[in-house]
């Protein structure tokens, strides 16, 4: 593993096996489905990594087997030099993980979640006190860290949800849909707030299907159809690549070119 | 572990709505339900005693009706004579209308009187319905002992020393008729009890909460939160059986010392039951109270973790729920001595080792036997828990 690298995937594949009703669901006979096909990729430290897709492309599944939310059926993924399954505690103290999978407790309060998942991580009191004051002025927390979770909108929802996994002020931050769901204003607070990361010098990988967000915000882009990785690259090299002038233009020419070998 | 379990604890604690459903509200129900019941068993009591019965008799003599007179019983007499009105009668019984019918033979005086040996002994007949409580309390108290105190009198007059055809009595003077020892006696009738109460309390008050603990966690999405930090799959599943056990312990002491306090007023002031429970005896229940709410928490979180929601936790858990509440009364209904073989047996021992204690006839061995025998089961269900944790598929990942 190069030290330079935060992420490194060599030929990832992820299998489901399938339970008779999602057979019936995917109108399929096969009781296996493959959501993430020989996916290999690096990401470095410094730079926004977005994975585009359409739905059920393998991009949130490849992001939970990074967070060690789920096991590889074969591959490696190596976080910070830490293999993914060898070193899953390791791997989890070093990310900040967020899918709208994850959801915070709806019985308990922002500020009350805050302090309890700092405590899981073994923060030190002072240390969470720290990062709440920065977290919840950065995104305007304050004014509802005491109401409970459940009587908050979707907004104010995802940015505690932020909040709460940036606690331990990780090296490497995955986000999966970051600003799905939110009005115009909550989704700039926290691409500006990933943009801020990435000049900490912190890894931030995002998947998304909003091609403007990836446009604007993403360093380096993977494109994903099928579980399998179709391009990577800058967004000039993806646009030189293909021939267009953007990049929704840009992922039609690849998601046409699947369809054809299809 | 124990940010988990103060976690699991400050979603009870911290809520006023959910001290009141878990710890209150179940006790209020009971003592509710059981005053509603001794009140009405009291009621049923007194209405019974209070009913006029309505009784009807054929051929009755002259003496017998001075004899009820005297007597001065709550009951209307009827008399009949032909065989369409005792007809009537029997239908009467039937429906419950009538309480009691009481047929003496024609001639029932001069038959008495003019008795030789050798001669047919008059037959007293009655007819009742036994369904009816009426007709049941008006049989035991005008059939059964009315009647016979009437052929005592009768037998007076016939003869003149009764003592003589007494030949002998049994206890007519014998106070202290009845040897036992109180205590165990009396925790005799606790220890049948106990068994069954500290089952549904203790696997009861962790059904909910503890479904709501791991299935309601998967459900909603919460229970990935905890799983994407770096604590160990195994603290989150001990914070969570040990705050279960916390909870489902605090709950069944509320109610057994709310039960302890009211269940003599209740019951009218005297409930039957002396009870003495020495210090040595409540030290070993309490230890023992612990180990089973381990394993019976570890038993609904291990059926919550393979439950995909709540719905399926809680249709999963009333099967286990029964089987346990069954071999929790099964020693309701042993009278063979328990060797030390029953003792190896999971949850009935459990049952067994409570009634042993309060009935002192549990030895240390066997009590030691069946504590251990339940951390163990306890010990290796939260294994399989932890392991199943692992599970992304358990998990719903």
């Amino acid at each position: 593993m190069n030290e330079s690298v935060q992420i490194e995937i060599h030929d990832l594949t992820k299998i489901y096996k399938l339970n008779k009703k999602q057979m019936q669901e995917s109108h399929t006979k096969n009781p296996k489905k493959t959501a993430v096909d020989h996916l290999t990729l690096t990401a470095k430290s410094g730079e926004i990594y977005g994975l585009l897709g359409p739905n059920g492309a393998g991009k949130t599944t490849t992001l939970r087997c990074i967070a060690t939310i789920i096991k590889p059926s074969s591959g490696e993924i190596y976080v910070n030099g830490n293999e993914v399954q060898k070193n899953s505690e390791a791997v989890r103290k070093s990310i900040g993980f967020l899918t709208s999978d994850i959801k915070l407790d709806p019985q308990f309060s922002v500020d009350y979640l805050f302090d309890f998942f700092g405590e899981l991580r073994g923060i030190a009191p002072d240390q969470i006190k720290k990062r709440k004051e920065e977290l919840f002025t950065y995104f305007g927390i304050n004014d509802f860290a005491h109401k409970k979770i459940k009587e908050l909108s979707t907004g104010m929802k995802q940015k505690a949800a932020i909040a709460v996994s940036l606690i331990h002020d990780p090296e490497v931050v995955i986000f999966d849909e970051p600003t799905n769901g939110l009005d115009i204003i909550t989704a700039r607070s926290v691409t500006d707030y990933l943009r801020k990361l990435k000049e900490e010098g912190k890894l931030v990988i995002i998947s998304t299907h909003i091609m403007s967000e990836a446009e604007k915000l993403c360093d380096r882009i993977g494109i994903i159809i099928d579980g399998k990785k179709r391009a990577e690259g800058t967004l000039a090299e993806i646009l030189e690549e293909t021939g267009t002038h953007d990049l929704e233009d840009a992922f039609f020419e690849y998601f046409k070119s699947v369809k054809g070998e299809a | 572990m124990k940010t988990i379990y103060k976690k699991e604890l400050a979603r009870i604690f911290k809520d006023k709505k959910m001290i009141f459903s878990v710890f209150l509200l179940p006790v209020l129900i009971m003592v509710g339900i059981m005053a509603l019941v001794g009140n009405l068993a009291t009621r049923q009591v007194e209405d019974i005693e209070n009913h006029r019965s309505i009784v009807y008799m054929i051929n009755e003599p002259d003496s017998f009706s001075a004899f009820l007179e005297a007597a001065d019983l709550n009951m209307e007499v009827n008399t009949i004579k032909t065989d369409g009105e005792r007809e009537n009668v029997m239908d009467l019984l039937r429906n419950g209308d009538a309480d009691l019918l009481i047929e003496f033979p024609e001639n029932f005086d001069s038959m008495i009187q003019e008795y030789q040996t050798g001669d047919e002994v008059p037959q007293i007949k009655t007819y009742y319905n036994p369904s009816e409580d009426y007709s049941s309390s008006a049989y035991e108290l005008i059939s059964n002992q009315t009647l016979e105190a009437y052929r005592q009198t009768l037998l007076s007059q016939r003869v003149a020393d009764m003592n003589g055809i007494q030949i002998f009595t049994v206890n007519s003077d014998n106070k202290d008729m009845i040897v036992q020892d109180d205590q165990k006696a009396s925790g005799k009738a606790l220890g049948m009890m106990l068994p069954y109460f500290i089952t549904i309390l203790l696997f009861a008050g962790a059904m909910g909460i503890g479904t709501d603990m791991i299935a309601g966690e998967k459900e909603r999405g919460t229970m990935a939160s905890l799983l994407v930090t770096p604590v160990k799959r195994k603290s989150i599943v001990l914070g969570k059986v040990f705050a279960l056990m916390t909870i489902s312990g605090i709950s069944s002491v509320i109610y057994i010392v709310v039960m302890g306090a009211t269940f003599p007023k209740i019951l009218g002031g005297d409930s039957g039951l002396d009870i003495e429970i020495t210090p040595e005896q409540i030290a070993m229940i309490g230890v023992l109270l612990v180990a089973i709410s381990f394993l019976y928490s570890a038993i609904v979180i291990l059926i919550s973790v393979f439950a995909r929601d709540l719905k399926e936790a809680s249709t999963y858990i009333t099967p286990a729920y029964m089987v346990v509440l069954v071999i929790g009364m099964m020693t309701m209904f042993t009278t063979s001595e328990a060797g030390m073989k029953d003792y190896l047996i999971p949850f009935y021992n459990t049952a067994l080792a409570l009634k042993g204690i309060l009935t002192s006839e549990v030895t240390m061995a066997q009590y030691g036997v069946t504590l251990v025998m339940t951390l163990v089961l306890g010990g290796i269900l939260t294994a399989v828990i932890a392991k199943a944790f692992e599970s992304e598929k358990v998990m719903n990942l």
